[in-house]
């Protein structure tokens, strides 16, 4: 798929986009998930401070005292990361986790709320911190009562989150992208079912797209099938005028025949011969020019035609019984009834006619014509007991590209109309030696 | 000789009527369909050369109601088409021949010759053997009245077996009659043509008389 390609565009788009919004998902998501976690935390030391603000009482010497501390066994192991401190102006409590470190104090906290804070703390901790001016029952001076815990634990928490958390946005973007290449691919179909069909308008010209496709896709092969129209339309508009113009030709010929053959009475012999020559040669392009453009016109036909072997070969047979070549040849006929070839029967009736006239032309005393059909490979098959062709000609014949109007000889132009009206049809022409002796000429229909 | 010429071109209906006067023909000339219909009917023509693309009415037209009207004589006809259902066609409306134009001019006369030879010398003989029937103007047969399109070969075929009600007649003698010089291998030829009789007639005409040869059934 190179730059151009929509898919690949569409893919593109689509895996960036849902990695987009799942990272954006991922950072907002961990960020709500430590502002929870933290509002946890701030719940819990809120408790404890209130349990340490309930029993505090200030001794005679000023100094804060708590009849019951609060139980956290990460109270008393120092360094813990928990910690609470009582400080009053003369003299302060702390958690025994505090060891001999404090937390940090400052002057400026509001006594009637619990206040929030981060703060560096003790063992080079980043704590967070709450705290509140109290003044104890019956007391003169106010206790600044803190608590704080660790940062570490909310961090690594949130770090963990966000590891899980990217791990399953991974496979939603897996699974997102996927579904995306299917919906680009489903989108995508119409688009390959139109490429299909115009590689079969490239190769028979007179196909055309169908009206079964989605209706953003329909003014397209609307607009395809106009183009196609009118390019089949000129091409048979100019095949028209050659044919029209070879069969022009004929009679003009003709009379150019009765004018040499006057030259040649009064005496004029080269000139007759020279005339004759000419004759020929255009008489030879007119042939070829009336063979291509029945060639053309099958390629036109509808596809579907088919027509009944054995009738036509009995038709074509009656005539070529009746020229000069033919008349004392046998011709043996086994093609079973039922037996269809895929072209028209006119098209098919010049295919034989070419072959068997052809065969007739060069036999002894008989002429075969049979036809198969194994399985769905239908085959017609016309051999003679004539001398047969030379391999070198055979192939000259039925090379591609031979212009027909370069074979003035009986089994050259009729062999390749017969090979160009086979392969119109999707069949293939064989050339080969038959049981007679002579050539044998197999046109084969697969499936 | 008697021929008739329909053809509407100015240039090559006059040719082909020299060529043929030069050749001993008496000829005339008709230019359109119904012209052409009128004299074949009235007039006894030993052959008529007949182009299919005529003013008016067509050749294949005119040669239907000749031969509906048991008008006889041979007919070739010139395809201008050239294709070989026009050919079918032809043939199967009663033409004896074809020639596509465009043609040597040579050729158009010893065709003519071919035709007139074929069809002259013989009386309008009828033999019946059994339930054949043998024309030997026409050189069509038939079968209890149905009437059978036969090719040359296999009218001659028919016909030397007729004129020897006498005796079953070998494979080759008839390649014999039939081709001229024959050699061995030219029974499989006649054994072909047997077969592809029996298939127009049906089994019972022909009968293979062991040792000996082909006779008719019905005859000796």
């Amino acid at each position: 798929m190179n730059r151009q390609s929509l898919r690949l565009r569409l893919l593109l788009g689509a895996t960036a986009a849902i990695f987009l919004a799942l990272a954006v998902s991922w950072l907002a998501l961990t960020l709500l998930f430590e502002r929870h976690i933290e509002r946890r935390v701030e719940e819990d030391l809120t408790r404890n401070a209130q349990q340490l603000v309930a029993n505090l009482t200030l001794d005679t010497g000023g100094k804060p005292t708590v009849d019951a501390a609060p139980t956290d066994v990460r109270f008393v192991q120092p360094g813990s990361g928990l910690y609470w401190q009582l400080s009053a102006s003369s003299a302060s409590l702390r958690s025994a986790s505090l060891w001999d470190q404090g937390l940090p104090v400052t002057s400026t906290v509001a006594s009637d709320e619990w206040q929030t804070r981060v703060a560096n703390g003790p063992f080079k901790q980043r704590l967070i911190l709450i705290e509140r001016m109290v003044r104890p029952l019956h007391a003169g001076t106010t206790v600044l009562v803190q608590v704080a815990q660790d940062r570490t634990s909310i961090s690594e928490a949130r770090n963990e989150f966000a590891r899980e958390l990217a791990q399953y946005l991974l496979v939603l973007w897996i699974v997102l992208s996927i579904a995306a290449w299917l919906q680009v691919h489903l989108g995508l179909s119409p688009l390959r079912k139109l490429r299909d069909e115009l590689a079969v308008l490239h190769s028979n010209p007179t196909a055309r797209l169908t009206s079964d496709h989605p209706s953003e896709v329909q003014p397209l092969t609307q607009a395809i099938n106009a183009l196609a129209d009118a390019y089949q339309h000129d091409l048979d508009a100019a095949r028209r005028r050659a044919a029209d113009l070879a069969h022009g030709l004929k009679t003009p010929l003709a009379a150019l025949s009765a004018q040499s053959r006057r030259a040649r009475t009064d005496g004029a012999v080269s000139a007759a011969d020279g005339l004759d020559r000419a004759i020929a040669a255009a008489r030879n392009a007119v042939e070829a020019e009336l063979a291509r453009s029945r060639v053309a016109l099958i390629r036109r036909a509808r596809p579907g035609a088919q027509a009944p072997a054995s009738v036509v070969a009995e038709q074509v047979i009656g005539v070529v019984e009746r020229t000069d070549f033919g008349a004392d040849r046998v011709f043996e006929i086994d093609i079973p009834e039922e037996l269809m070839v895929p072209m028209s029967p006119e098209d098919l009736a010049e295919l034989m006619g070419a072959v068997i006239e052809n065969a007739a032309r060069h036999s002894r005393r008989r002429v075969r014509v049979q036809g198969r059909q194994v399985e769905q490979t239908r085959s017609v098959c016309v051999e003679d007991d004539g001398p047969g062709l030379d391999a070198t000609l055979v192939q000259e014949a039925l090379t591609r590209g031979t212009r027909l109007d370069e074979h003035s000889d009986g089994h050259g132009l009729g062999l390749a109309i017969a090979r160009e009206l086979v392969e119109a049809t999707g069949g293939t022409l064989l050339i080969d030696s038959g049981d007679l002796g002579g050539l044998r000429v197999t046109a084969r229909w697969p499936k | 000789m008697r021929a008739l010429v329909v053809e509407d071109d100015a240039v090559v209906g006059p040719d082909i009527a020299q060529a043929l006067h030069d050749a001993g023909f008496i000829v005339d000339i008709a230019t359109s369909g119904p012209d052409a219909w009128y004299r074949g009917d009235v007039d006894d023509y030993d052959v008529i050369i007949l182009d299919l693309g005529l003013p008016q009415l067509d050749g294949l037209s005119v040669l239907k109601r000749w031969r509906s009207n048991g008008r006889a004589f041979p007919v070739l006809i010139l395809s201008a088409r050239g294709d070989w259902t026009e050919k079918v066609e032809g043939i199967e409306a009663g033409a004896d021949d074809y020639l596509g134009k465009p043609f040597e001019m040579g050729e158009l006369i010893a065709r003519v010759r071919a035709l007139v030879r074929r069809a002259a010398g013989r009386a309008s003989a009828v033999i019946e053997i059994g339930t054949l029937t043998l024309d030997t103007r026409r050189m069509s047969a038939a079968i209890a009245g149905k009437q059978l399109r036969l090719s040359p070969l296999e009218f001659r075929f028919l016909d030397y077996l007729a004129h020897q009600p006498d005796r079953a007649v070998p494979a080759g003698e008839l390649a014999e009659h039939l081709y001229g010089v024959a050699d061995a291998s030219d029974s499989n030829a006649i054994e072909a043509l047997v077969t592809r009789l029996r298939r127009k007639l049906g089994v019972g005409v022909i009968e293979t008389r062991r040792g000996f040869g082909y006779a008719l059934a019905g005859s000796a």
